[in-house]
């Protein structure tokens, strides 16, 4: 399926990136490993009539560790060397973990990081042709005012669908956008906004250029846990990133939470806070696990049922606490 | 690569597939591949609406597009068509109503495809929306806003039938279970979208079609009803194709619109549907209720089988008749059941058509009656084994209802999975959330009456040998990846006694092969490769008495073995193939010669109304066995094991009837799991191969084909099919492996996740009442 | 029929570009508008049709091609963006006439039956064995989840990589095999 007609911009550096988002505004879009956006486009969800291909910033392809500066990752790494990466493996397990379960090996060595944290939001309604979605006028996201899953809603309900932004807001990463007008780096869990829409806290003349993980969020324990229906190529039902930090006994000094895919943004859950200084006990990771599920406010976006969803983060959670907890440092 | 084997027979040898080297080097070409000069993109216009009135079309303006070359719409072509002589409701583009979201309205041959795209949005069509109907249940009951005005009730086609007594049966069982099963919607989702490529010589007045079909005898008798041209006027060429599974076994709108554009244009026209319209090209499994009663004796004989079975199969009738046939009338010809009693609805709706998927008719049955001979072996206190045994015919036979069984490798199959397996160390004996099942399913070898009504035999086969002994087999036999063209040449040098790469072949070219009615319905090993058999005794026959005559011997005298004519008393005497072959010509430079296959009548069955579908000339059999591990929390399924044996009466080659037995075992674990069509008001939810999902490495165990082979007496060197029959027992075998893991039963497919948990819970509940 | 925005009828001036890809081995340069895809520009511009297309939404891995060795799919890029990159296609698998032990393998284990996953198939499996000359089941499976086949279940898929490993062995001196 042929694309449609725009021009492409090849930068080298940030600099001559941003100078080109500035100049082509609300007509450029910026693209790096196309694996969300390029069927997008086929799809009609977006007509860029130019396209900034970001691939060429070489220097923003690094994962750096300093034990002293922590984990710094560029926006164009691959999650490929995500998953092939020994720090991450060793020191940021839960990352690592959700590096290697995102869509598929082919795809994997395609996208990038950056393209998916500012992954869009995904609903059936919404990922589909032209045709498709012509055919029913429209929905709130694109071409329309109506929500189809929750008619009658003034939001968007589709869903962040990436996997490893959950992983990096439970090691409170941050996250440096750079603009024209500057840089700032903010908490990546404030880089979303719980709308379908409007999904990202960010200019659209920003890019996201690195990831940054304290220090202090190394040699944490961590883990990922995913729904989907094929083991492979599928964007996340409902997944769960858990972190956890344990002293000498054995009790949990400090524990984060992160959910994905079951809310327009990733979601961190406050309930993790409790577990701080405790030592395990089952009754308490079941009442984290059922504080949970209030996080979770999936609607029928996709193939799984608002029900079963909700139960299967209850489920992760409990099974990702317990095994942090229980085994292992 | 060399694929010589001189001493060895072929049959039974595991021979390379003899495309398979453009296959990996990627120099084989399918229809998407082919580029002549000058070729148009063809695009279709689709429908928006699931139920509308076309009030106008309006195409002036894409007419008026610069690039645009030809606009084509219903009202040049209304000659009306289908794959069934009894349901041909289908037009080329829609004259008077769209009848699904999806459904042809027209279409532009363009320079580019953007051009082409461009046009079909200037082209404007005024609808008047109609009421639409989603729900066959529902849909069977209406009066009006019919989908099609001839067709009550929105109902295709029902079937009532009736053999032996079954309230007689009913009355001498001792159990008897009623079950509702409910199949979602499945696809076959073959890896090369459907593609088309026409040509037309306006000088000639002739056209040419290469296109990725099954049925390319099919094709050019459409081609030539539906453009109404003489048949002798219409090619069809078959290159490679990139899987079908039944869904390229009947002629597909893109094939006749390239076609219309085409001649329309001038110009050579290619239309390659993406992949959202080969979901609505569909011609897929149908969603299907199966409301089961079975009766049997205390000690789990059978006595009497009830079904009604509704079929939800869209807006056309695609071979929609013969799929509920199938669904009733193959509940025989497994076991032995004397009472059978048979209500079938196929029901139309507002949604693509259905029509022949692998496994075609059976496969949903079949799941509701194993699940339901498993139910009551569990009920009964039986062994799942037991039961089976209990109930197998007394072949050679002749069912209830006039189905003539002669091979029955089935005891054999079941025998062989009960101990490949360790079924008695394991069944009722795994840990909680470990489990194993059985099931048992058939096929036919194809059916023994054709769908075009017509004497002629259902394949044709032609070789020639030359003077250089190079035997050259023409057959319109379709090879879709299943080993149909290596089928050909094997039987051929086995019966010729010579070296496989001797025998050439040319193969599904309507204008240089003979008749054969294409790949579907598991036929082309029996009935092609029996015609492919007997027009190499023919020539056999001829070279023989020649090389006889030569001798100063007698035919009988003599065989040919490894590519030598020899004298079988004195093997000292004998003469090479090639120098046999030219004493035959008699000054001739070829020899030519004929095989053809048509069922005996024997195989055709009874006389009833609806009788002619179901019987064929052998039947297949399977029985496998599941190993499980369900998550009892998430209600996850991984499958563990699965061990499928298949009576193939013959593995000519093994190595293609492996494949096939694994591929179809593969394909209903898919649909026993996660394959499902989702539908929400006449709007596919997921139709790519992103939502629908196929299974991936991931989910798919190895899985472990055993061939048994009971010799068919009528079968090519005994074989029979080995494509589908393994397809429909995979199902159940999964689900009675959850069963025996985690005590519950599910009787509505896919067996998700969500539906395993909810049962538990429910189970739990009841318990805890109890 | 909607209307659509002024923006997507427009049809923007496009200057076709001079592109050089480095396809199996030789350099072709092919003027190509900006929006053309690799796959594209492979199947339709340098008529090489091994490659193949069978979704639209980037599921299948059918038009899985190696870039720089790494299996990537060509209906996901634009053609002028990899200008710098080896490209290996399923033609330019085989050493001359002489067949790579894969295309062996998947030929005699029955890996292809339609065939048309299989160059895509073929050429992940080669990233695999070259990084990986001795993969276990799982390690094969993961590699391999991002290519679907409809035909094969992958069990014979499997067994065809195995017995590429096999031929690739046999063909190693022995000293070097220790």
């Amino acid at each position: 399926m042929p694309l449609p007609f725009f021009n492409v911009l090849r930068p080298r550096t940030t600099e001559t990136a941003l100078e080109a988002l500035e100049r082509h505004g609300a007509d450029a879009q910026v693209i790096a490993g196309g694996t969300d956006l390029v069927p997008s486009i086929k799809q009609g969800l977006f007509s860029p009539r130019v396209l900034i291909d970001l691939k060429g910033l070489r220097e923003l392809d690094f994962i750096r560790f300093d034990p002293g500066r922590g984990l710094e990752i560029g926006a164009l790494t691959t999650i490929s060397a995500l998953a092939a990466s020994p720090v991450l493996a060793v020191q940021f397990p839960v990352l690592h973990e959700a590096a290697k379960t995102v869509a598929s090996p082919l795809l994997r060595n395609m996208g990038t990081l950056g393209g998916n944290l500012c992954l869009d939001t995904r609903c059936l309604y919404y990922n589909q042709s032209s045709f498709w979605r012509g055919s029913l006028g429209g929905c709130i996201k694109k071409d329309g005012t109506v929500c189809h899953v929750a008619p009658g809603s003034d939001m968007c309900w589709a869903v962040f669908s990436g996997d490893t932004a959950p992983a990096l807001i439970a090691l409170d990463a941050r996250v440096n956008l750079v603009s024209p007008r500057g840089q700032r780096e903010v908490p990546l869990a404030d880089l979303y906004l719980n709308d379908g829409l409007t999904r990202l806290n960010k200019m659209a003349d920003e890019i996201v250029t690195v990831v940054r993980v304290p220090a202090a969020s190394a040699d944490w324990r961590g883990t990922y846990r995913k729904l989907r229906i094929r083991q492979s190529i599928d964007y996340p039902l409902a997944g769960v990133a858990v972190t956890m930090r344990k002293d000498s006994d054995g009790a949990c000094l400090e524990a984060r939470i992160a959910l994905t895919a079951v809310n327009p943004a990733p979601r961190r859950v406050s309930a993790a806070d409790q577990l701080a200084g405790q030592k395990y006990a089952a009754e308490l990771v079941e009442e984290v696990a059922r504080e949970a599920i209030r996080t979770a406010k999936p609607l029928k976006t996709s193939a799984s049922t608002m029900e079963y969803r909700r139960h299967m983060i209850r489920v992760f959670v409990r099974r990702a606490l317990t095994d942090l907890w229980q085994n292992g440092r | 690569m060399g694929t010589t084997l001189t001493t060895e027979s072929p049959i039974g040898a595991r021979v390379p597939m003899i495309d398979s080297e453009g296959k990996v080097t990627g120099k084989g070409l399918y229809t998407d591949d082919l580029a002549l000069p000058g070729t148009l993109v063809g695009k279709i216009l689709h429908s928006p609406h699931a139920h509308a009135r076309i009030v106008a079309i309006d195409t002036s303006e894409a007419v008026r597009l610069p690039g645009v070359k030809a606009v084509a719409t219903g009202r040049e072509t209304p000659v009306k068509y289908g794959i069934l002589p009894i349901g041909h409701d289908e037009t080329i583009f829609a004259t008077d109503k769209v009848r699904y979201v999806g459904d042809n309205v027209a279409a532009v041959a363009a320079e580019t495809a953007e051009i082409a795209e461009q046009a079909l949005r200037l082209i404007r069509v005024d609808y008047e929306i109609l009421p639409a109907w989603f729900d066959p249940e529902k849909s069977m009951q209406a009066d009006e806003n019919l989908i099609h005005a001839e067709k009550p009730h929105n109902i295709e086609k029902d079937y009532h039938h009736h053999f032996g007594d079954v309230e007689k049966g009913f009355g001498e069982a001792d159990y008897i279970r009623e079950d509702r099963f409910v199949c979602a919607e499945v696809t076959h989702a073959a890896l090369e979208p459907h593609s088309t490529l026409a040509q037309y010589d306006a000088e000639a007045g002739e056209i040419t079609v290469w296109s990725s079909t099954q049925v390319p005898y099919y094709l050019m008798l459409t081609l030539a009803s539906t453009l109404q041209m003489p048949q002798e006027k219409v090619r069809v060429i078959k290159p490679l194709v990139g899987g079908g599974f039944g869904g390229k076994s009947e002629v597909i709108p893109l094939e006749l619109a390239a076609a219309v554009l085409a001649r329309k244009a001038g110009q050579p026209v290619k239309i390659t549907y993406t992949r959202e319209e080969v979901f609505y090209a569909h011609r897929g499994r149908p969603f299907q209720i199966v409301e089961l009663k079975t009766g049997v004796t205390r000690d789990g004989r059978l006595t009497a089988v009830q079904a009604r079975i509704i079929q939800d199969g869209g807006a056309y009738c695609s071979y929609g008749v013969v799929t509920i046939l199938y669904s009733g009338q193959l509940l025989n010809a497994m076991y032995e059941i004397p009472n059978v009693k048979f209500d079938g609805y196929r029901v139309l709706t507002n949604k693509p058509a259905c029509g022949a998927m692998r496994g075609h008719g059976t496969v949903n049955t079949r799941f509701g009656f194993e699940q339901q001979l498993n139910r009551i072996a569990s009920v009964l206190g039986i062994d799942p084994v037991e039961i089976r045994r209990r109930n197998l015919l007394k072949a050679p036979c002749i069912t209830v209802n006039g189905l003539r069984v002669l091979s029955y490798g089935l005891p054999e199959c079941i025998d062989k999975v009960r101990e490949r397996s360790g079924w008695h160390e394991k069944y009722g004996k795994r840990p909680y959330g470990k489990g194993i099942g059985i099931a048992g399913s058939h096929y036919v070898s194809g059916a023994a009456n054709s769908i075009v009504r017509s004497d002629m035999p259902h394949s044709t086969v032609n070789l020639t040998v030359d003077g250089d002994g190079i035997v050259t087999i023409f057959t319109g036999a379709s090879e879709i990846g299943q080993g149909s063209d290596t089928l050909h040449v094997q039987v051929v040098a086995a019966e010729l006694g010579i070296e496989l790469d001797r025998v050439k072949i040319v193969a599904a070219d309507t204008a240089r092969t003979p008749i054969d009615i294409g790949s579907y319905s598991s036929r082309v090993t029996f009935m092609a490769g029996n015609a492919a058999m007997a027009a190499a005794r023919h020539a056999k026959n001829q070279i023989l008495a020649a090389a006889a005559r030569k001798m100063a011997t007698s035919p009988e005298n003599l065989v040919i073995e490894g590519g030598r004519v020899m004298c079988s008393d004195d093997r000292r005497l004998a003469m090479s193939f090639a120098d046999a072959a030219r004493l035959a010509l008699n000054g001739d430079g070829e020899l030519h010669a004929t095989g053809s296959y048509r069922p005996p009548a024997e195989a055709q069955g009874g006389k009833f109304k609806g009788a002619g579908v179901g019987p064929s000339p052998a039947y297949s059999y399977c029985a496998q066995t599941a190993e499980v591990t369900v998550d009892p929390e998430t209600g996850q399924v991984t499958v563990d094991r699965l061990i499928a044996a298949h009576d193939c009466g013959k593995a000519i080659n093994p190595i293609c009837v492996e494949g096939q037995v694994i591929g179809s075992v593969w394909m209903g674990l898919g649909q026993a799991v996660q394959e499902e069509m989702t539908w929400r008001n006449g709007r596919l939810m997921n139709p790519g191969l992103l939502e629908y999902r196929s299974a991936s490495t991931l989910e798919s165990p190895l899985i472990e084909p055993i061939i048994v082979e009971s010799n068919d007496p009528e079968g090519p060197f005994g074989a029979k099919e080995a494509g589908e029959g393994s397809l429909a027992a995979t199902i159940p075998a999964v689900s009675h492996a959850i069963y025996d893991a985690v005590g519950v039963w599910i009787d509505t497919l896919p067996i998700t996740p969500e539906k395993i948990l909810k049962a538990i819970e429910e189970k739990k509940v009841s318990e805890a009442r109890s | 029929m909607k209307k659509r925005s002024a923006a997507q009828e427009e049809r923007l001036p496009l200057e076709k570009e001079v592109v050089q890809l480095h396809i199996n081995g030789q350099t072709h340069a092919l003027r190509l508008e900006p929006n053309r895809l690799l796959l594209e520009a492979l199947r339709e511009d340098l008529r090489l049709t091994g490659t193949k297309c069978g979704c639209d939404d980037s599921s299948c891995g059918a038009c899985t091609v190696l870039v720089n060795g790494q299996p990537q799919m060509s209906c996901l890029m634009l053609a002028a963006s990899y200008q710098d990159a080896e490209i290996i296609t399923i033609e330019g698998v085989a050493d001359g006439s002489e067949l790579d032990p894969l295309q062996r393998g998947f030929m005699v284990e029955g890996g292809a039956q339609c065939g048309f996953c299989t160059p895509g198939m073929i050429l992940t499996a080669k990233y695999l064995l070259a990084s990986n000359p001795s993969p276990t089941d799982q390690e094969m499976s993961d590699a391999l989840s991002g290519n679907l086949c409809r035909c094969t279940g992958y069990t014979q898929i499997f067994t065809s990589v195995r017995k590429a490993i096999e031929l690739m062995r046999e063909r190693e001196p022995h000293e070097v095999r220790s």
